[in-house]
C-alpha cells in the first residue's frame, strides 16, 4: 500500500471514528430535529425513510469535497478559511434562522400558515409581506423534494467545525506536497469525500433511529423537538455573530 | 402555548449565555505560551516548549519551537495536536532540526465553534518519553 493510500485510509478512519466521536455530540441534534422534521411533514413509506437522509449527506459530502479540492488546488488552509469564513457565518445564521422558522412552524406558533386573508386588502403591503413569509416558511418547513435535501445538506456543509478544519489542514498539506495543482485538487477533494463518507454512518444512524420513533412517542417528542429546532437555531446565530 | 413559548425563551437565553472565557491560570492549561516559551522534563532532559508569533491565535499558520537541551536527537520530531476531552482529528506537525539544534515546523491549530480553546501539544522524544503541554489559543 503507497503512503497516499494510507492517507485516504486515514482519513475515511478518521472521519468514522470523529463522526461518533465527535459529530454525533455537536451536528446529532441537527440531525435528529431535522429527521423529526421531516418524519412530521411528509410521512413517507418505511423504504423510501432513508433517501432523504442519504440526500442530506450526499449535499453535504459534496461540499466537504469541493472545498477540500480548493484546499489541496491551493495548498493553504488559512487563506482559503479567510476568504470562506464570513460565508461560513452567514450561512450557519441561514440555517440558525431556518431552524428557528422550522421550530416555530412545527410547534403551530408561526400564524402564516393557517391565516390567510387576515384582514388585510389582497394588495396591501401587509398582504403581500404575510404572503411571502408564509412562502418562506412553507419552502424551509416543508422541503421534501430530492433537491432540496440535498441542498440544505450542500448548506450545511459550509457550518463551521473543528474535526472538519483538520481535515482541511490535511488537505492543504496534502496539496502543497502535491506534483501539480490538478493532482493536489483530486487529493484534497479525495481525501474529504472520504472523511465525509467516513461521517455519515453516525449521523445516519442517529436520523434513522429518530425517525423509526414510535408516531405516538414522535408526536409527544415532537414539541421538545421544535423547542430543540428553535434552541439550536438561536445557538446557530449566536455562534455565527459572536466568537 | 404560553407555556411554550415562555420555556423556549429562557432556552433561548440560557443556549446563548457567553461560555465562561477559559483564562491562561485555568488549572486544565500548564502553559501560559503568550507569555513564554515552557518547560517541562522528559526522562532527564529539559523539554523546552514555544510557539511563535504571539498571541497564539487558532486558524492561523503558526511555528512550533521544541528545543532539547544538551541533546542530540533524531533530525525530526513529531508533535501531536489535540483537544482535551474533545476529538478533532489527527492533526501532526513535523518539526525540523535547525542549524541552531531546536526543532521547528508550522502548522494549524483550528477553532472550534463550541468557544473551547484549550489546547495539548505532545511531542514524542526518542529514548526519552512523551512530553506534553496544555495552553489557551485566542479566536
Amino acid at each position: 500500500m503507497s503512503p497516499s493510500d494510507s492517507v485516504y485510509l486515514l482519513m475515511l478512519g478518521s472521519g468514522l471514528l470523529g463522526g461518533f466521536g465527535h459529530c454525533a455530540g455537536m451536528c446529532g441534534p441537527l440531525v435528529a430535529t431535522y429527521a423529526l422534521n421531516f418524519r412530521t411533514v411528509s410521512d413517507p413509506p418505511a423504504r423510501d425513510a432513508m433517501l432523504p437522509h442519504l440526500y442530506y449527506h450526499l449535499g453535504r459530502i459534496s461540499t466537504y469535497g469541493t472545498i477540500g479540492g480548493i484546499m489541496g488546488l491551493t495548498g493553504s488552509f488559512a487563506g482559503i478559511v479567510q476568504s470562506i469564513e464570513r460565508f461560513q457565518n452567514m450561512t450557519m445564521a441561514a440555517i440558525g434562522l431556518a431552524m428557528i422558522i422550522m421550530g416555530l412552524a412545527a410547534s403551530g406558533m408561526l400564524p402564516f400558515r393557517k391565516k390567510k386573508g387576515n384582514g388585510s386588502g389582497p394588495g396591501s403591503a401587509a398582504s403581500f409581506l404575510s404572503r411571502m413569509v408564509n412562502r418562506v416558511i412553507q419552502v424551509i418547513s416543508e422541503a421534501r423534494t430530492p433537491g432540496s435535501f440535498y441542498a440544505i445538506g450542500m448548506a450545511t456543509g459550509f457550518i463551521p467545525c473543528g474535526l472538519l478544519y483538520t481535515a482541511y489542514i490535511a488537505a492543504a498539506g496534502a496539496g502543497a506536497d502535491a506534483q501539480s495543482r490538478t493532482q493536489g485538487f483530486l487529493t484534497g477533494m479525495s481525501m474529504l469525500l472520504l472523511f465525509g463518507i467516513g461521517t455519515a454512518p453516525s449521523l445516519l444512524l442517529i436520523g434513522r433511529i429518530v425517525a423509526l420513533k414510535a408516531e405516538w412517542i414522535r408526536r409527544r417528542l415532537y414539541r421538545i423537538a421544535a423547542f430543540f429546532m428553535i434552541m439550536l437555531g438561536v445557538v446557530f446565530i449566536y455562534r455565527s455573530v459572536v466568537r | 402555548m404560553k407555556r411554550f413559548a415562555a420555556v423556549s425563551l429562557i432556552c433561548c437565553v440560557l443556549a446563548v449565555m457567553p461560555i465562561p472565557a477559559v483564562h491562561a491560570s485555568d488549572p486544565s492549561t500548564d502553559c501560559n505560551i503568550d507569555q513564554g516559551p515552557c518547560s517541562k522534563r522528559a526522562g532527564d532532559r529539559e523539554i523546552i516548549f514555544d510557539i511563535s508569533p504571539k498571541p497564539v491565535e487558532a486558524m492561523k499558520e503558526i511555528t512550533f519551537i521544541v528545543h532539547v537541551v544538551s541533546s542530540d536527537y533524531a533530525p525530526a520530531l513529531l508533535l501531536d495536536l489535540s483537544m482535551p476531552g474533545m476529538h478533532m482529528g489527527k492533526n501532526e506537525v513535523l518539526l525540523k532540526k535547525r542549524p541552531d539544534g531546536k526543532y521547528s515546523g508550522t502548522g494549524v491549530i483550528p477553532r472550534c465553534p463550541s468557544g473551547r480553546k484549550l489546547w495539548q501539544a505532545e511531542i514524542d522524544i526518542p529514548a526519552a518519553g512523551k512530553v506534553s503541554y496544555r495552553f489557551n489559543v485566542a479566536f
